[in-house]
């Protein structure tokens, strides 16, 4: 390896007095930049622990269309707060004032979400499953909606211990894999609850 | 006193920026970025040992930074954030591609702080001795000897023990002080 | 006098219809040819469905229909069975129908329930089984085999035949014996139990509930187990070839019955990782938690 400082002959007394602070070889923003903003469908990207394994990018169960796309999504990206602000809030915010009486709690949008991907077909899909979820929900039999509550409850807490788990350890891969694992779980849940209450089906 | 003022005055300055950043703004993220990619890069190069690797970890580094500003704390120095986050990222690329070394025992003993140099070595010497300790030893060295964080700072960063990070400070020094040919206090 | 004869006529009318429809054997059957590998599609919202396998080129269709439902349509076409419970508009889904279906035993089925308990056997073909709360279970045939429920639990039984087998639930819980070829289930909240006598894929995950899996791997086989907070507990045997491992949680407890010690990230991180080879390491078994506990022993 070069040493990182050539020093110019330089000498010192001291470890302290060895400059911290070197100046890459080039410049790193414009590569940064493009990865802040391009589309998480493109490459995968390596977030830094380990690029996410390719067993985990292979499509998802063929029955689960809304799942794989959420799959090409959310694979080799990290799902974070801060791309697309305000973007699906608004939406959720809307499922969550049209929710009848006693889904509130499913369907607020501070519950259910608070962490974005920033794939703009992944939040148009979710944002459409949610605004249907409280009628969905209502068409349920009793006994079913109740579990699927309590299910979507566990993957709103799944979701919180997760995301405060990596806000301490923002680059492990262990945890940045469960969460997309628990994205696509919602996704699914939301899919086949919308299967499940379609019209067809006598509800 | 003026010292004081003045890093007041540029934390207030990098908090407007992170909360400008938070909101989707690139530019706010881009002066963040010129201000601190000279340390991360540092420490991602002297903690990987190799360039290709050391800009990898910086890009890396920032773009967890920026997908994790919700969680930071502005009143927390970003600048140990990043570093907190560099390390990570160098620490997880390093346990895929090399086996882990074993660590030294834990030790009380005491340390000088300083790390002071018997006689003036260049800085070019001193970087390659520093290049050649094992992971550990190196790691330890670099965040508290360079980067002047406390063994208790240090060893949060590396996942480590207080005793254990002392203990491979020790060794640092021992071995800096066989390769320098000079005593290290 | 003529308008109280006629009021009273229809009223007799009426009543005598009203008695017709409460003597009016509230069964329904009905038997229609059907070919020996066709698609027979069933649907019934509440109740239960029975389907059985014979050996006659045969649908047949034995009702017992509740008051509310208003009829049942059976139809066959160009190899489609159709058998439909239709309910009035009017009921909102409360009419029960107990079904019970005879159909060619190479049949594929599609079976959809909504309140209504699903029950297979003796059918080799594919089978796709729905049921939002009801419980599906069934016997596997030698072809694939898809069961989803929302709030329902999945039962599974195979012997032995290798096929590919999706099971998932949103609630309820999975399990599987006797399975055989590639796997894959899912449950949020529910348990997951799993039995394959000769696995090449399986692929496992819940996010609370526990996953329990036990299997013998075919050469080359690959296990994949996650959970955000449930248990992981894999007992794995294989013959030919061994498998690789790598067991990672980032605070629950790993144990195995291999005698290698778990690395940590550190004494002060959490997160702690297994990894190892058993024989050549020709498969790959790979289990993860957040803070569910993970245990990966032999199969005995």
């Amino acid at each position: 390896m070069t040493a990182p400082h050539d020093g110019n002959g330089r000498k010192v007394s001291s470890l302290a007095e060895i400059p911290t602070s070197i100046e890459p070889g080039r410049d790193l923003w414009p590569n940064i930049e493009a990865r802040l903003k391009e589309s998480p469908a493109a490459a995968p990207v390596t977030t830094g622990a380990h690029a996410i394994p390719a067993h985990l990018r292979r499509a998802r169960p063929p029955w689960l269309a809304a799942a794989a796309m959420v799959a090409s999504v959310a694979v080799g990206v990290w799902i974070g707060r801060s791309l697309l602000p305000g973007v699906g809030r608004g939406v959720e915010g809307t499922a969550a004032t049209t929710a009848p009486s006693g889904f509130a709690a499913a369907t607020d949008a501070t519950v259910l979400d608070a962490a974005y991907v920033s794939d703009p077909r992944y939040q148009r899909q979710r944002a459409a499953l949610l605004r249907s979820l409280p009628a969905r929900l209502a068409a349920l039999p009793p006994p079913a909606r109740a579990k699927v509550l309590a299910s979507l409850a566990a993957i709103r807490k799944a979701k919180e211990d997760l995301e405060s788990a990596l806000g301490k350890d923002p680059s492990n891969a262990l945890l940045q894999e469960l969460l997309v694992d628990t994205y696509q779980d919602e996704m699914r849940v939301l899919t086949d609850v919308r299967e499940a209450s379609e019209p067809g089906r006598g509800i | 006193m003026a010292h004081a003022q003045a890093e007041d005055t540029r934390v207030e300055w990098e908090a407007a920026l992170v909360q400008r950043a938070r909101g989707g703004d690139t530019r706010a993220f881009e002066r963040l970025y010129r201000e601190h990619a000279g340390r991360v890069y540092g420490l991602c190069l002297r903690m990987t040992r190799d360039v290709q690797l050391a800009e990898d970890c910086t890009q890396d580094t920032f773009i967890n930074a920026w997908r994790a500003l919700p969680r930071f704390e502005t009143r927390s120095s970003l600048g140990t954030w990043l570093h907190r986050i560099a390390v990570n990222v160098s620490l997880a690329r390093r346990r895929r591609s090399s086996p882990v070394e074993p660590l030294p025992e834990e030790t009380e003993e005491g340390l000088a702080e300083a790390w002071t140099l018997e006689t003036p070595v260049e800085v070019r010497e001193i970087e390659t001795a520093i290049g050649d300790l094992p992971d550990g030893a190196r790691d330890a060295l670099v965040l508290h000897a360079l980067y002047g964080y406390s063994h208790g700072e240090a060893a949060q960063m590396l996942g480590i023990a207080e005793g254990t990070c002392k203990a491979q400070l020790h060794r640092a020094r021992k071995l800096l002080r066989e390769r320098l040919g000079v005593e290290v206090n | 006098m003529r308008i109280a004869c006629g009021i009273t006529l229809s009223l007799l009318t009426l009543a005598a219809s009203g008695l017709a429809f409460a003597r009016e054997d509230r069964t329904f059957d009905k038997t229609v040819a059907a070919q020996p590998r066709g698609v027979v599609d069933i649907s019934d919202v509440a109740g239960s469905i029975e389907v059985s396998g014979w050996d006659r080129q045969e649908v047949s269709v034995h009702a017992e229909l509740g008051d509310e439902v208003e009829r049942v349509d059976v139809s066959s076409e160009g190899g489609r069975t159709t058998v439909k419970v239709v309910l009035p508009s009017h009921t909102h889904g409360h009419g029960e129908a107990e079904l019970h279906v005879q159909v060619p035993k190479g049949s594929e089925i599609d079976v959809s329930a909504v309140s209504a308990d699903i029950r297979v056997s003796g059918v080799l073909g594919v089978e796709r089984l729905n049921a939002v709360s009801g419980d599906v279970t069934a016997e596997l045939g030698d072809a694939d085999v898809e069961a989803k429920t929302v709030s329902g639990d999945l039962r599974l039984k195979g012997h032995g035949s290798a096929a590919r087998l999706h099971a998932s639930s949103v609630s309820g819980d999975v399990h599987l014996e006797h399975g055989a070829g590639d796997f894959e289930g899912s449950t949020v909240s529910g348990e997951l139990v799993v039995s394959l006598d000769s696995a090449r894929s399986i692929r496992a995950r819940s996010t609370s509930g526990d996953l329990r899996l036990e299997a013998k791997l075919a050469h080359g086989a690959t296990v994949e187990a996650t959970s955000v907070s449930g248990d992981v507990n894999v007992r794995a045997a294989a013959a030919d070839g061994g498998f690789s491992y790598e067991v990672s949680t980032f605070s629950g407890d790993i144990t195995d019955c291999f005698d290698i010690k778990p690395e940590h990230a550190g004494r002060y991180m959490p997160g702690s990782t297994l990894q190892g080879t058993r024989g050549e390491g020709a498969g790959h078994v790979r289990l993860k938690t957040m803070s569910g506990d993970v245990q990966l022993c032999d199969r005995s």
